[in-house]
């Protein structure tokens, strides 16, 4: 058993490993397909073509493809992104500064999504009736919301009309956590609406699965009780699909995060792309899909060594 | 927010098998291919007022130009940032645009370019399904990893860096999202596609030569159009959203042409003097990615969703008062005297089951008028094909009948005590402690999640009162009780490390944990192999003997009837028919029913040499919506005649204190007649009126 589990992390670091290769090649080309050579980009409009070659020699932009990509994959490995074609400043340094924004946004966000969204999906399986009902219209509804729209509808609930929230900005926890927490509230809520609506379909189908498992019926004739039921034998039947979705949700709020960034003026990875994406500045949309890559990939991994655990058939087999 | 490149999980019935990045579902996931379904469409209201709001925009887009008040760069510099007036309906934006003219002039590139997303993706993700599933092998664990590694890719800030290397070129980067979500919908469709894939009708068609594409286009493909059109809805409302989060934040078409996304951003500047501007977009946009979710939900809900074991609250509360009302209804009948009955003994009195609720009376009855008695320590076997309401007369004894089945008359009489009219907190008290329940596929019985030795354990504490290591040791004894030699080994392991067999003795130990009087099992030796339906059946009798327990036994064998019980029940279409101690039914059979189950069961024929032909019993068990106000066996009797129209009362039949519900059983007995295998019987037909025009063509095809 010791020598499967270490194979099975083996055969998945591998997996992770290749799909982090993956896309580390396709950024790079993406990038070298980015309208405007680096020395262009970076010398900006009305530069002379004898500066902008010297740039771009120094940079290697002439150097065969292959030979780039280890060149950079070299340093990638060692830690360093490149420089920023606008600014000069290191990738890497930016990046690491920005990843905590986000990775508290989209941590924030899926625990606030988690939460609400097994309440709601429970309540909703479990109760039934007209209450299963009103909850599947409000999850529905919630759906199709756009975030960015509910975000602003937050601004001015929470930020203009009565002012309990900082409409927009940053606070590191370092410099005041309490100050953190609030910059962080509205963001982190207007992700989770879309997230617990989500979760809590997600929930409520799973937990309507167990239900409907012939087990639940022996658990009945034992004089088990309801709640022990429920909550005990049905939510970790459902606990496998639940925590999934949870990890799909952390996933793609990671990555969503873009849009709450720009509404709310958070320094993070998200705002990181859009703007490099905007200017052009190869280097740091390279470094940023390849930093996002390398997160998702490992919460995926993470993923599925919990459901290994949490799977009994899997975990002995 | 840009959603997660993957499917959504569209509907609760759906989402069971759109379960994220690979986990497995343990028992379930298998989606079963369904049609694509107009009325499915229509009966959902959502869906329709989704059809029409759709409608109502791609028309109202399309025609546009032609009765739009206002051209979209029009602006109104008498009405800027106003509200509703009456001459700009929704009001204008910050340059007096008119909002309602913009929403709709934006509408057809949003539409259009969302379809990209849906004909790549949906498109993709299909052609690569039934690929993976028609070569299967190699080719689908290529497949399979080359989808793993698009879904584990962070798609938003993908998508942006196709932005930066094409530009907003809208379309080519729908197209591409298209590419990148086709992975999750691949996953939901390969298991449809395969279970397809492996239905006998492709492999006749494999046969007959019909190539691999053949076989997905023409076989496979009609069977995804329901999946594919799901798919479609909820992937077209998820490009809307991603192609105005893209507009929303600076990706979208150029500056002035208007987008939804474009538009929001815009009103979004204006939040603090003009709130009123985000509420027209906002809305257009909600509604229509709301239209296309409906009707993908409609269309993706599963036709017959399986009914849960433990039905949600709101239907325990309706069951709660119909029990009320049974028990209002109904006097009980032991309240007089209840030390009257003796300990153990059951007597079911005119049992009534039906779907609805008790006092409705207007759903359908699986179960009519049932009455049985069981002494302390006998075995009584309920006979039957299936769909007889064997199961449900079996499970009403325990208040278990699925969501939506409810006892609707008559009494279970335990110990004096109406069951039938108990609730559900005193039908705790006696499930497990009382009667306990072994069912048909042990398997499916224990949870799969939890070890033999927790489920045991808990149950003995829970019903004995026991601590930890008492539970423990009784877990043991029981083991070793149902013959079981390793059982610490056995309580360490999860249900799916354990053979069948081994299953079926935990799930006994199961039951016997509460020490009960009686022990309802249905159909316990069906699902396991011949020897070990033997060792399971001499364990069932000599626990009889040892703990004096009573046993209502469902099976529709036969032999586990000569083997074990002691009484007979023969039902056929939730009814008695006949009803005795085994001995003499299987000697001398009344009714015609019990006749030809004997006749038809190759282990049971008086001892003779096997007959050259088996008989068998013409057409199929009724459905309840069909039973005659007659006799319910006799469009299937070979004796059927003129009388058998009427209803028939369960008689004495004469022999012991045995029943039989025939009006002709008394001169079948005279004329000693047998139930012969077909080919043979037309000439030994009686004379034969017609009772029913279904009788009429099974007697024409027998005499064929």
């Amino acid at each position: 058993m010791e020598v499967t589990m270490a194979l099975f992390i083996t055969k998945r670091l591998l997996m992770a490993l290749a799909t982090v290769l993956v896309v580390a090649v396709l950024a790079f080309l993406l990038v070298h397909a980015m309208p405007g050579s680096p020395g262009a980009v970076s010398l900006g409009a009305g530069a002379s073509q004898e500066a902008i070659d010297e740039v771009n020699q120094r940079l290697g932009w002439n150097d065969p493809l292959p030979a780039q990509f280890i060149t950079w994959l070299g340093s990638a490995v060692q830690g360093d992104l490149g420089v920023s074609l606008i600014d000069g400043r290191s990738v890497s340094t930016d990046l690491a500064s920005r990843l905590p924004v986000t990775a508290s946004l989209a941590a924030g966000a899926t625990i606030l999504s988690a939460v609400l969204g097994i309440a709601l999906g429970v309540t909703a399986a479990v109760r039934g009736g007209v209450l299963d009902q009103a909850i599947g219209g409000f999850v529905g509804l919630l759906v199709a919301l756009p975030a960015f729209w509910v975000g602003v509808i937050f601004v001015y609930l929470f930020a203009v009309q009565s002012s309990i929230f900082p409409a927009t900005g940053y606070v590191p926890f370092d410099v005041s956590p309490q100050g953190w927490a609030l910059s962080l509230a509205l963001p982190v809520i207007t992700l989770a609406v879309g997230g617990a609506a989500f979760i809590a379909r997600q929930t409520r189908a799973s937990m309507l699965e167990a239900l409907q498992q012939e087990h639940i019926r022996t658990l009945r004739a034992t004089a088990t009780p309801t709640w022990k039921i429920l909550y005990v034998h049905a939510l970790r039947y459902a606990s496998l699909p639940i925590v999934a979705g949870i990890a799909l949700q952390f996933i793609g709020l990671f990555g969503g995060s873009v849009i709450a960034e720009q509404l709310f003026a958070m320094p993070g990875l998200g705002q990181a792309v859009q703007t490099s994406v905007s200017t052009h500045d190869a280097p740091a949309v390279q470094g940023v899909v390849v930093i996002a890559t390398v997160v998702v990939v490992a919460v995926n991994l993470v993923l599925e060594l919990a459901t290994k655990f949490l799977d009994p058939k899997l975990r002995a087999s | 927010m840009i959603p997660t490149v993957s499917p959504a999980p569209a509907d609760a019935d759906q989402a069971g098998s759109t379960t994220a990045a690979g986990a497995s579902v343990p028992g379930g996931g298998k989606a079963a291919p369904t049609r694509l379904s107009r009325h499915r469409l229509l009966s959902s209201p959502g869906a329709v007022a989704g059809l029409l709001w759709l409608a109502v925009v791609v028309t109202a887009s399309l025609t546009a130009p032609l009765w739009l008040p206002f051209k979209t760069e029009d602006q109104d510099f008498t009405a800027v940032l106003s509200g509703p007036t009456a001459a700009h309906w929704l009001g204008t934006d910050e340059l007096g645009r008119d909002i309602l003219s913009r929403i709709f002039a934006a509408a057809a590139g949003t539409l259009g370019t969302s379809m990209i997303t849906v004909i790549v993706g949906v498109g993709l993700g299909t052609v690569l399904a039934m690929a993976a599933a028609g070569a299967g092998g190699r080719t689908e664990a290529v497949i399979n990893r080359i989808t793993e590694i698009m879904m584990s890719l962070p798609g938003t800030v993908i998508i942006l860096a196709v932005i930066g290397a094409v530009g907003t070129n809208i379309p080519m980067v729908m197209a591409i999202l298209g590419i990148l979500m086709s992975a999750g919908i691949y996953r939901v469709i390969l298991g449809q596609a395969k279970s397809l894939q492996s239905q006998l009708y492709v492999d006749a068609a494999k046969v007959d030569g019909v190539g691999p594409l053949g076989i997905s286009v023409r076989h496979v493909l009609p069977g995804l159009a329901n999946t594919i059109v799901v798919q479609a809805a909820l992937i077209f409302a998820v490009g809307m959203l991603i192609q105005a989060g893209l507009a929303f934040i600076g990706f979208g078409p150029p500056i002035p042409q208007p987008s939804w996304g474009g538009m929001i951003q815009g009103a979004s500047q204006h939040v603090y003097d003009a709130p009123w501007m985000m509420v027209p977009t906002g809305a257009v946009l909600a509604l229509t990615v709301l239209s296309a979710n409906a009707i993908g939900n409609a269309l993706g809900k599963a036709p017959n969703a399986a009914a849960p074991h433990l039905p949600s609250a709101a239907a325990r509360r309706q069951r709660a008062r119909a029990v009320a009302a049974i028990a209002a209804a109904a006097p009980a009948p032991g309240d007089g005297a209840p030390g009257d009955a003796p300990k153990g003994t059951l007597s079911v009195r005119s049992l009534s089951v039906g779907v609805g609720n008790a006092g409705t009376g207007n759903g359908v009855r699986l179960v009519t008028d049932v009455s049985f008695d069981v002494e302390q320590g006998t075995v009584l076997g309920l006979v039957g094909e299936s769909g007889c309401g064997k199961t449900m007369t079996a499970l009403s004894l325990l208040g278990l009948l699925p969501s939506g089945v409810s006892v609707t008359g008559g009494q279970i009489l335990w110990n004096g005590k109406n069951l039938a009219a108990a609730t559900d907190k005193e039908m705790e008290g006696i499930r497990g402690r009382d009667i306990a329940l072994i069912s048909q596929e042990p398997m499916r019985a224990l949870d799969p999640m939890f070890t033999v030795g927790y489920q045991l354990t808990a149950t003995i504490r829970r019903l004995r009162g026991l601590g930890k290591a008492e539970a423990r040791k009784e877990a043991l004894a029981l083991l070793e009780k149902v013959g079981i030699v390793d059982a610490p080994r056995i309580l360490k392991t999860y249900p799916h490390q354990i053979s069948g067999g081994m299953a079926q003795r935990v799930a006994i130990a199961l039951a016997l944990s509460g020490q009960p009087k009686l022990l309802v099992a249905d159909e316990p030796t069906t699902a396991l192999d011949v020897t070990v339906q033997a060792e399971i059946l001499s364990l069932l009798r000599a626990l009889v003997k040892d703990t004096g327990m009573s046993v209502v036994m469902v099976t529709h064998d036969l032999g586990v009837v000569a083997d074990i019980c002691d009484q007979v029940a023969v039902m056929y279409a939730g009814q008695v028919v006949e009803n005795g101690k085994t001995q003499a039914i299987l000697d001398n059979p009344r009714h015609p029913y019990t006749l030809a189950l004997l006749a038809a069961d190759p282990h049971a024929n008086h001892g003779d040499a096997m007959p050259e032909r088996l008989a068998t019993i013409q057409g199929q068990v009724p459905q309840p919506k069909d039973w005659p106000s007659g006799c319910r066996f006799a469009a299937r009797c070979q004796f059927a005649g003129s009388a058998c129209t009427e209803p028939v009362p369960l008689l004495a039949s004469g022999t012991g204190d045995g029943l039989v519900r025939c009006v002709k059983a008394d001169q079948l007995a005279v004329e000693g007649m047998d139930w012969m295998a077909t080919d043979v019987a037309a000439a030994r037909l009686l004379p034969v009126t017609p009772v029913s025009p279904t009788n009429t063509t099974i007697v024409e095809k027998d005499l064929a």
